[in-house]
């Protein structure tokens, strides 16, 4: 139900209250209007989503559970590179701006995959960086996993229980500092929301339908961005080739390619031809600091 | 019963004003008023989470607002409009932020809790996380990138 809604319905007990009170100051009438503010307010947040702050905090946790697997590239070029193209992307996404903001970083490892962490922090794999055949290839994979972050697909892993449980412990009123036993109950249902979201990112995988949701609109914002929006289904088309190669990594995460190459092949949008000059000095930049 | 009809009517005038008091409120940790609706344009003022800021209108997906004596741009997805406005005794003392806003800043996951896992967990690679989220990467270092690589300024 909506705030707009709930206030209507608590008007009426806001003007019989009114007019049964005491009206010789002003300052109760303000009074009485907080106390139904209140009312609305704590009635709306009763079932609130996340909020962008908390997803911030469960992504750093997820980002840090994913780091104690994997070992971070020492490649400075490359990781330059691969945040000069996220940050692009980012900005033609359509959530240019999270609470922490987009960050990439790049796991040494010959497994094909990449994860987004809730709130903005993506990784790559080296492994999957040496699949792709160009700039517009790269930018398409941060494309998708910025989608599933401006999706909150993520944060949707969580299990609806454990929130509600959650937001029974935080209450409505505002406080910035809890009880330890209240920090106790809260530290045991963030580390289990961190599970639920590592377990979906890098062992389950997304559903099918959030992975079609993120390709649509990775190529959309690949278009935005003038990189070539066909360059998602050449890396679809290549990465189907060397399925099974890796062991493991993006083909036990995500849905078959071929599955994945039939829904976004009639939803390319149609973009004006790349200037020679501009796909030349993508592949310049590539060249340097990929291979 | 004069007094009532008057009471009742100036609660009226009250929550019409209050309504047509549009904010907005910052929800990113920091963000920037830009001289016009564009990522890059010259920033005229620097926000933080939970700032307030008037709403004058709306410009694409860029918000013209006011903050302070600077008018200026911010993105949609750096800010949530709040279209209930609260009157002034339902606000903290000496602070620019309501209590229903105040009421989620910091709640729930929050940097006590993340503090309390990490002693939990000191196998996690928080300090990682960290250098990851303080890498710099300049604005003009990405507007130069997308002019030098022909794409498109977004």
């Amino acid at each position: 139900m909506t705030k707009k809604c709930l206030a209507l319905l608590c008007a009426p007990f806001l003007l019989a209250a009114l007019a049964s009170c005491d009206t010789s100051s002003f300052g109760n009438i303000s009074q009485h209007i907080g106390t139904a503010m209140t009312v609305v307010d704590q009635t709306s947040k009763a079932a609130r989503p996340i909020s962008d702050e908390e997803e911030y905090y469960v992504g750093r946790a997820v980002a840090a559970k994913i780091l104690g697997s994997y070992q971070l590239t020492t490649n400075a070029q490359l990781t330059r590179y691969v945040n000069l193209i996220g940050r692009t992307v980012a900005l033609n996404s359509d959530k240019p701006y999270t609470y922490g903001g987009y960050h990439f970083a790049i796991l040494e490892t010959n497994e094909i995959n990449a994860f987004a962490a809730p709130g903005g922090t993506i990784f790559i794999t080296s492994g999957m960086i040496r699949t792709t055949a160009s700039e517009d290839e790269l930018a398409a994979v941060l494309a998708h996993e910025a989608a599933h972050i401006s999706k909150r697909d993520g944060i949707a892993a969580i299990k609806s229980a454990r929130w509600t449980e959650a937001l029974t412990v935080i209450g409505t009123t505002a406080a910035r500092n809890y009880t330890s036993g209240e920090v106790s109950q809260l530290v045991s249902l963030f580390e289990g929301s961190i599970d639920d979201v590592f377990k979906t990112l890098v062992v389950n995988g997304y559903g099918r339908s959030q992975e079609y949701a993120a390709d649509e609109s990775a190529v959309q914002t690949l278009a935005k961005c003038g990189y070539d929006p066909r360059a998602l289904l050449s890396f679809l088309k290549r990465l189907e080739q060397r399925s099974g190669s890796s062991g493991g990594g993006i083909t036990a995460t995500h849905p078959a390619t071929a599955d994945r190459i039939e829904n976004i092949s009639g939803k390319i949008p149609s973009t004006a031809q790349i200037h020679p000059r501009a796909i030349e000095a993508r592949a310049v930049r590539y060249g340097a600091a990929v291979r | 019963m004069m007094k009532k009809a008057i009471f009742l009517s100036l609660i009226m005038v009250f929550t019409a004003t209050a309504a047509l008091a549009d904010t907005v409120t910052v929800i990113t940790k920091e963000n920037a008023i830009r001289e016009y609706a564009k990522f890059f344009a010259p920033v005229k003022a620097n926000v933080r989470y939970n700032d307030r800021l008037e709403a004058l209108s709306m410009e694409g997906d860029w918000y013209k607002v006011k903050c302070g004596p600077s008018i200026g741009y911010i993105h949609r997805s750096a800010v949530e409009k709040r279209v209930v406005a609260v009157p002034a005794s339902y606000s903290r003392k000496g602070s620019s932020v309501s209590e229903s806003e105040a009421a989620l800043a910091g709640k729930g996951f929050n940097p006590q809790v993340e503090a309390t896992y990490k002693k939990q967990h000191p196998e996690m690679k928080f300090g990682l996380v960290d250098s990851v989220e303080r890498y710099p990467v300049p604005e003009r270092d990405i507007a130069q990138f997308i002019v030098a690589g022909g794409l498109r300024q977004p």
